[in-house]
């Protein structure tokens, strides 16, 4: 039997090759993903590797919440207290200890010969590091080290990227301010940055500009050689003066709970990425069964022929799973090496974008077996029900003529489907009238269950639905239309499925479309109701320089620039971020709305909470809140609960608080209002703020209406990445529509040639084609797009707190998804459509 | 044989003249047709009957357009169907040409009355209700025209078959076994049908077949062998054929005996 299932596949080669492209799409994702979290995540072990090779490290003992990572010394800070300069002296001459250099690492922007910041893909961080002489990670290649404010060197790649030259001047922010500089040295640090910038400056330099309160995040210990790292650590345990929240750690230690927070902070992206590997793979199983059922179908007779010359039921099923199996093996494998490939093409675009990886594109065992396995298993699974059905042929069937079955939407699975959508609507509208808790999570089980009832009801849909949706067709092109609606009509199962991996892809894009456009109108109206500064300064690297803030401030006619400084804080053992404002900015650069207490308060030094923070917590006004930092902790008390939109911030604290908890270095400024004083021509103000910033390079000034249009840029920036995504699953919905369509010509080889015989031309049948793939790609769309849009329009009911506020449904875009559903219905067609016209009439006629 | 007169309306609806049709090459290269002239008559019911391999269809199909003869010229209804392009045959199989195949013959998701007005529609040209009409009446599916193919018997799906074979009031029909799957019953009636729209309707057909009954339903029965015209029977009955048979079987048996003329010669 087996070698009947072989030679079955060898002879209809054809026919499976669309099934095997399905599951090697799939699985091509599947492999991609784990091979380019392993790229990734191999490119920050080296560079963990190569700049974290201290034996030991010296670190604040307190858990506390510091700035988010900045750059490779900076991870290492992390959420510690940071500790004093002078421990440098206290460990030197601890015995054994060769070398101690301190962590003077922050951001920094570096101008390059174009007179734009340089700045390497995918957000990667630009950052200075002092020098120190005996530093081992970094070598100086050419040229010669900095010495002094004015002199830099930067790291191989950065240099390369500045389009700098050894000797050229040019102009670096560091600390916030703005400094020029002559480039002296080229650094070579041990592996790829990953498209980080590096700026290196000496000692003395970082010194000033990172650690102005004589502090550090981290001291790197270098001992002798052959020294055991835990007896280093010993040694300098014992010679840390007593008291001070300073603890020692092994260079082991530190490397390993960094590269921990490294795959954490990755394992977000392969999440991300698996999904879409798993909405692919599940498309492809759409295929890969509708492939198997026609295949099941068309031998039919053959499987009855077996039958009656006495193979067991179990051994035609066994027979079409192998083939399942060759399929799944074969696309899976294929998919592998496309996976593969793709990363390698990815890596390649990524270094044209000045982000370079690690030149290893990892293909271990794990990855091999995950992405075999799982095609082989989504290839079994959707082909087990059709191999149920061609065991159960009876044996008699082999002598009929005719073998007609017509397959109905089962009414099991339309009830069933039934019960999903409606428990998952009910869930929905729970979720929308706000009668449970967890209102997300209430509302995307709902969403799932209906997206999933919808799958199993739209064969039962099918005939209603295209009856409706091919009316035009029928009317105006007798009697094509007629005769595709037929085609369409008469297997609602195969249709249904067949659309169904349009419907998932479409249903995405629809409720992606819906929420980009709720979300960006949301924005405008928040920063319309909420910001009342004249202007808004804001950084591409997401920090304004203080030297900036403070310089916009002494411009003539500005009345206020108030920098909101971020950071991370400790509530209890939380994370909680936390904004630092001057008080008075409330009623003159933002209006927000207060639930409770007064904002008068924050001047007092009382803390404001946002509503949502606060209702989970708990908190009303007048509790006191323990706030631990980088700097110290500080117990204040709530003066008022808020409900800014503006302020995404759950923490509100006025300037002395959030200096008293956070130190200086970890505060970021994200932004700065600026409101002109009374009688200030206004477009005078913004030429001045614009000469102002325009040294530093990253900053620009945006009034209301364009800070609004850059959010609404960055909403649309994840959006066509989502879309690219996203276009995959139409690929292979388009597979998936290409091989239906190949195999029911097949099938329908006799009534094919009848038509021609009785006079229908080559391009009439080509039409007939194209509009019964149309028609199933329009179905699909239209009930994708009506199930992602609709379930989306919930959202702003549902995360109106979250800042989505206002519903917008872009008609027109999902109008051009429909266009595109033609498209993708007149491409698809292409091919099955040029197969039917060239059948030869005669031996389609007499076709068995 | 006589000369086609000038009177379009007198001689045959369709002829063929030394047709030879070659299948393959070389060894196993096969003559279906060994050089056949014959002329259909306008307002017959001609039988083309053989046994296996005798080259009945392939005449049938070189005739209608669906098979390209490889020498020889083939005039329907006036017109060298040997020298037409592929889309003027489909014009041609859409206007004046029906057909009836043995079986699957109807489009299964159209109803009777849409297969039966299919080759119109085809050729987006109208519907002649009074001809529709008569011919619904005379096969007698009035009150079957909203079903489907899959719920009409066999024998009523042979005769929408035929309802549509003549919808569009072809200038020749051919049927090939139109009652291979026919019980005798359902076959008389598609029989009769046909006869009857050649002697009331006034149609020409040329009909494959193989059995005797069905032939003798026939004007004429033009006996094939081996790719040759061997005889020709006028008015036949049952009998006349299966005797004809006989002596052709009997013929063929003998390979050195010269071809057996049955009835009429086969020239005039």
């Amino acid at each position: 039997m087996t070698r009947v299932a072989l030679r079955g596949i060898r002879s209809h080669l054809g026919r499976f090759l669309l099934s095997v492209l399905a599951v090697l799409l799939g699985v091509a994702f599947v492999a991609g993903t784990f091979s380019l979290r392993s790229m990734m995540s191999s490119t920050f072990s080296d560079i963990v590797e190569s700049s974290l090779t201290g034996d030991a490290y010296l670190r604040g003992s307190e858990v506390a919440a510091g700035a988010a990572p900045m750059g490779p010394g900076a991870e290492v800070a992390g959420d510690r207290n940071r500790i004093p300069l002078s421990l440098v002296q206290d460990v030197a001459d601890v015995d054994g200890v060769e070398t101690v250099i301190p962590d003077l690492t922050g951001p920094a922007v570096l101008v390059g010969a174009d007179g734009t910041a340089v700045a390497g893909g995918g957000g990667a961080p630009s950052f200075a590091i002092g020098l120190h002489p005996d530093e081992p990670a970094a070598i100086v290649v050419q040229g010669r080290a900095p010495s002094g404010p004015t002199e830099i060197a930067l790291e191989s790649a950065s240099l390369r990227a500045s389009g700098l030259a050894l000797g050229d001047t040019t102009t670096v922010v560091v600390a916030g301010a703005l400094v020029e500089v002559e480039v002296v040295g080229e650094v070579a640090f041990g592996a790829p940055v990953a498209g980080a910038t590096i700026v290196f400056l000496d000692v003395a330099t970082a010194t000033t500009a990172y650690a102005p309160d004589g502090r550090v995040a981290t001291i790197a210990v270098y001992a002798s050689e052959g020294l055991d790292e835990t007896e280093v650590v010993e040694r300098l345990t014992a010679a840390l003066p007593g008291g001070s929240s300073v603890e020692a750690a092994t260079g082991a230690a530190l490397r390993a709970e960094t590269q921990e927070q490294i795959q954490s902070a990755l394992g977000f992206v392969s999440t991300f990425l698996l999904v879409f590997a798993g909405i692919s793979l599940f498309v492809g199983a759409f295929i890969i069964s509708n492939t198997f059922q026609m295949l099941v179908r068309q031998r039919q007779r053959e499987f009855a022929m077996l039958r009656a010359i006495g193979a067991s039921p179990r051994q035609v099923f066994t027979s079409i799973l192998v083939q399942a199996g060759v399929v799944g093996v074969l696309g899976s494998v294929l998919g592998v090496g496309a996976g593969v490939g793709l990363v390698a093409a990815l890596r390649v675009v990524f270094a044209q974008m000045g982000m370079e990886l690690s030149g290893r594109i990892p293909l271990d065992g794990y990855t091999v077996l995950v992405s075999v396995v799982t095609g082989t298993v989504v290839s079994l699974v959707a082909a087990a029900v059709p191999s149920r059905r061609a065991a159960l042929t009876p044996p008699v069937e082999a002598m009929r003529d005719d073998v007609v079955v017509h397959d109905r939407a089962s009414t099991l699975r339309a009830a069933l489907g039934g019960v999903l959508v409606a428990g998952g609507l009910a869930a929905v509208g729970m979720a929308v009238a706000d009668r449970v808790d967890e209102r997300g999570t209430v509302l995307g089980l709902g969403a799932a269950a209906v997206v999933l009832g919808v799958l199993l009801l739209a064969p039962t849909v099918v005939p209603a639905a295209l009856g409706v949706l091919a009316a035009p067709a029928v009317a105006l092109l007798r009697p094509l239309g007629g005769l595709a609606r037929g085609n369409v009509t008469r297997n609602p199962k195969r249709t249904a499925s067949t659309a169904g991996a349009l419907m998932i892809g479409m249903a995405l894009v629809g409720a992606a479309s819906v929420l980009a456009a709720s979300t960006e109108a949301s924005t405008r109206s928040i920063v319309d109701e909420e910001a009342t500064a004249d202007y808004l300064l804001q950084s591409a690297t997401g920090q304004v320089p203080g030297g900036l803030a403070q310089e916009v401030a002494d411009l003539p006619g500005v009345q206020r620039a108030d920098a909101l400084h971020f950071s991370v804080v400790l509530v209890g053992e939380d994370q909680v971020l936390a904004l630092g404002v001057d008080p008075a900015i409330f009623g003159t650069s933002l209006e927000i709305n207060v639930v409770d207490g007064s904002l008068d308060r924050l001047a007092q030094g009382e803390l404001a909470v946002q509503k949502a923070e606060a209702e989970s917590r708990g908190w009303v006004v007048g509790d006191t809140v323990d706030l631990r930092g980088s700097e110290g902790r500080r117990t204040a008390t709530i003066g008022v609960v808020v409900d800014s939109r503006a302020l995404g911030v759950p923490l509100i604290l006025p300037d002395e608080v959030f200096t008293a908890v956070v130190a200086a270095p970890d505060a970021a400024i994200d932004s700065v209002f600026v409101v002109a004083a009374p009688g200030t021509d206004l477009e005078t103000l913004r030429e001045d703020l614009t000469a102002a910033a325009r040294p530093y390079v990253v900053v620009s000034v945006m009034d209301a209406e364009q800070f609004a249009d850059r959010i609404a840029d960055q909403v649309n920036q994840i959006l066509v990445i989502l879309y690219a995504l996203l276009g995959l699953s139409i690929v292979i919905a388009v597979l998936g529509i290409v091989n239906t369509l190949a195999l029911s010509i097949a099938e329908r080889t006799r009534e094919i040639g009848l038509l021609r015989a009785v006079g229908l031309g080559r391009t009439q049948l080509a039409s007939v084609v194209t509009i019964e793939s149309v028609l199933t790609a329009v179905f699909g769309t239209v009930l994708g797009v009506v199930v992602g849009a609709g379930l989306a329009s919930t959202l702003p009911t549902v995360f109106a707190d979250e800042g989505l506020s206002v519903l917008v449904v872009p008609w027109t875009q999902l109008g051009v998804f429909l266009g595109l559903a033609v498209l993708v219905g007149g491409v698809a067609a292409v091919w099955p459509a040029i197969r039917a016209a060239r059948m030869d009439v005669l031996e389609a006629v007499s076709y068995e | 044989m006589p000369e086609t007169a000038a009177d379009p309306t007198a001689g045959p609806i369709a002829s063929a003249r030394d047709l030879v049709k070659i299948y393959g090459k070389g060894e196993t290269a096969v003559r279906a047709l060994d050089g056949i002239s014959v002329d259909f008559g306008r307002g017959d019911l001609t039988a083309i009957m053989g046994p296996s391999g005798s080259g009945k269809s392939t005449l049938m199909h070189c005739m209608a357009g669906l098979d390209t003869p490889t020498s020889g010229t083939v005039v329907v209804d006036g017109d060298d169907v040997g020298r037409m392009k592929q889309s003027q045959l489909t014009r041609l199989r859409r206007t004046r040409l029906g057909f009836v195949f043995q079986a699957f013959n109807l489009i299964p998701t159209l109803t009777a009355e849409e297969n039966i007005t299919l080759p119109l529609d085809i050729a987006r040209r109208p519907v002649d209700r009074d001809w529709f009409d008569t011919v619904v009446d005379a096969v007698g599916l009035r009150d079957r025209l909203d079903h489907r193919p899959s719920e009409l018997s066999g024998g009523q799906q042979q005769r929408v078959a035929c309802a549509r074979a003549l919808a569009s009031r072809p200038a020749v029909v051919f049927a090939d076994e139109p009652t291979g799957n026919l019980d005798s019953r359902s076959s008389g009636e598609v029989l009769g049908f046909l006869r009857r729209s050649v002697d009331e309707l006034g149609q020409s057909v040329v009909m494959v077949t193989h059995d005797p009954t069905a032939a003798s339903y026939a004007h004429r029965v033009l006996f094939l062998a081996d790719g040759r015209l061997v005889a020709e029977l006028a008015d036949p009955t049952s009998e006349s054929v299966l005797d004809a048979l006989r002596d052709l079987g009997a013929g063929r048996a003998e390979r050195d005996a010269p071809p057996v003329a049955v009835g009429r010669r086969v020239s005039r």
